[in-house]
């Protein structure tokens, strides 16, 4: 028997070195005691740096893991300045016993989605998967100090746990109808066309294991109707993995729903029937995605479960790329991913600076921000200016191309006009909620008393290089579209 | 010889009883249960199809290779699961999901 694999060992490299560089770190963990937690957190961070940038300069560059493993090294130097909250709430006093782990396990989480960009078959993409959402279980749940962790914890398994049970038995029978884990475009042309022994039960049969498949990487990104997750995780997580599953684990969700949706782009024409299908249910799920995300945004006072929202309504945005699958989506989607990350990266580690030492994760602990902290409050201005779409930001450039998209479609259909005027209205409340920040930064007055914050080293770098390149990006178009 | 459909009807069955009693259960560890048998639902089917798609009487070990994967999995997801409950009854002395009210709009 002739085995033939379809992976070479070096497209792993990058993961392999990780999940080495993490295994290293638990290791220390346990045998070092005396060196302090916080240092693993810097290395690790460094780890994830030097493998993004062999993911971007290497023979194929693979923007996706590029995203992630730059977001994952983010989220450890936020980790690294957020030392305070973890030791309080993982042993309960100043000392940093257990909090190894924290630091080692975005790593593995990060090898996962490395391993997930180069999936060419459902067995890889669905194990890599895994690694993802077993690490990030433990993650969201690791401040046992702290019921809203233990409870976002809970809520994220149970819930993560369906959704990889609907997501496996629609690979089950992915592979029952078309005979093999595959997923190309001959695969699927196959199925559609009436299956292997060419009957339509096989058809039926297939649509619904693509449906289930779907529903799994609906999940991931958080796009209606499995979106109950995300504000109560979100705002329960501890903050470094909060901006994990914001930005890195929603890649690796876009990772899979580009591998899941693009073999359908041959069928996705709105000449005929099947083509229609497709491009209606993505167009629904975008306008649901965004409606909800946005309209539920609007009436937040907590800022991490604003985020939570504002992550559901930007995953709508990018829906819409979706719904012409005939276009470089994979191009436009890595973009807007890009803006997104940026900005909710920015926004993140200024929650956790806020949270560190005004002790509240309410919108109103930004009150005063403009006054005591004006530069600080600017680059906070320009990351959620960016996230709202305003223009000179990024945010605004992938907003529109979001848009663009959208209309090009309406010009081969008009059936589909009911989405713009849903996209309009959505991205009218984002200036609304976004905006709520800016208002409670530069229209409230800080408390008697309240001195101004102290910005942390890699907070002040992380906050200043993000804002500077969404402004540079966003007032230089040509250089993003290179 | 039983045939394909059977084994497909009772994955179905167990999928069904697994995502129903996700649903409605209140107890945790029941809950975890139910979870359990949704993805025994789709081993079922894996294994099943697997026979079905060979050739000669030799089966398609790719679907057999993801059933064992699943299976680790399940016992990883079940690990951290179980640690995670014994965090919520220190905290809260209860295991229902009802009990889970600390973040809501």
């Amino acid at each position: 028997m002739n085995i033939v694999s379809t992976y070479t060992w070096c497209q792993f490299t990058p993961a392999f070195a990780l999940v080495g560089l993490a295994a290293l770190l638990i290791l220390a963990d346990a045998l070092l005691p005396k060196v302090p937690k916080r240092a693993y957190a810097f290395i690790g961070a460094m780890g994830c740096f030097i493998a993004s940038y062999f993911l971007f300069s290497g023979e194929h560059t693979d923007v996706f893991g590029f995203i992630a493993a730059v977001a994952t090294g983010l989220c450890l130097l936020l980790a690294f300045d957020y030392t305070k909250i973890s030791c309080e709430s993982i042993a309960g006093s100043g000392n940093e016993e257990g909090t190894g782990e924290f630091y080692a396990l975005p790593l593995v989480a990060c090898a996962g989605i490395l391993c997930l960009t180069q999936a060419r078959d459902l067995i890889m993409l669905f194990v890599s998967l895994e690694v993802i959402t077993l690490t990030s279980y433990v993650l969201a749940g690791y401040f046992r100090r702290n019921q809203g962790s233990i409870e976002a914890g809970i809520k994220y398994l149970v819930l993560g746990a369906m959704s990889t049970g609907i997501l496996v038995y629609g690979v089950a029978w992915y592979f029952g109808m078309v005979g093999t884990f595959n997923m190309g475009s001959d695969v699927v042309i196959a199925a559609i066309k009436g299956g292997v022994a060419g009957s339509p039960t096989l058809a039926v049969g297939f649509l619904m294991a693509t449906a289930l498949l779907f529903a799994g990487a609906f999940f991931k990104i958080g796009a209606a109707p499995m979106h109950v997750w995300i504000p109560d995780v979100y705002q329960g997580a501890p903050t470094p993995t909060t901006t994990f599953l914001a930005v890195a684990s929603k890649t690796a969700g876009f990772v899979v729903l580009c591998s899941l949706a693009l073999p359908f782009a041959p069928f996705a024409i709105p000449g005929s029937m099947i083509g229609k299908l497709i491009i209606w249910c993505f167009a629904l799920v975008a306008a649901a995605t965004l409606l909800i995300g946005n309209l539920g945004a609007m009436r937040q006072t907590n800022i991490k479960r604003l985020l939570g929202y504002s992550s559901i309504g930007q995953a709508g945005f990018i829906m819409i790329f979706f719904v012409n699958l005939n276009s470089p989506v994979v191009y436009m989607v890595s973009q807007y991913l890009l803006a997104y990350a940026l900005a909710t990266i920015a926004a993140f580690f200024a929650v956790a600076m806020v949270r560190t030492q005004r002790g509240s994760e309410e919108i109103a602990a930004f009150r005063g921000l403009g006054k005591s902290n004006p530069r600080t409050a600017f680059l906070i201005t320009v990351s959620f200016a960016s996230l709202a779409g305003v223009p000179l930001t990024l945010g605004f450039l992938v907003k529109m191309y979001s848009f663009v998209s959208m209309i090009k479609v309406m010009e081969n259909w008009c059936g589909l006009a009911w989405v713009l005027p849903i996209m309009v209205i959505t991205a009218a409340a984002g200036f609304y909620y976004y905006f709520k920040v800016i208002r409670a930064m530069y229209w409230e007055k800080p408390q008697a008393g309240e001195k101004p914050l102290q910005v942390p080293l890699c907070t002040g770098i992380v906050l200043t290089i993000c804002a500077l390149a969404l402004i540079y990006l966003g007032t230089m178009p040509l250089l993003v579209l290179g | 010889m039983i045939p394909l459909a059977h084994y497909l009807i009772l994955s179905g069955i167990l999928f069904s009883i697994g995502l129903a009693g996700v649903l409605i259960r209140k107890n945790i560890i029941v809950v975890f249960m139910c979870l359990e048998m949704m993805l025994t639902a789709a081993n079922v089917a894996l294994v099943a199809f697997s026979r079905a798609q060979g050739t000669a009487g030799v089966p398609v070990y790719d679907a057999q290779v993801l059933s064992l994967f699943i299976t680790g999995i399940a016992a990883a997801e079940v690990a951290i699961g179980l640690a995670l409950i014994v965090a919520m009854f220190r905290a809260r002395r209860t295991v229902e999901s009802t009990a889970l009210n600390t973040l809501k709009d």
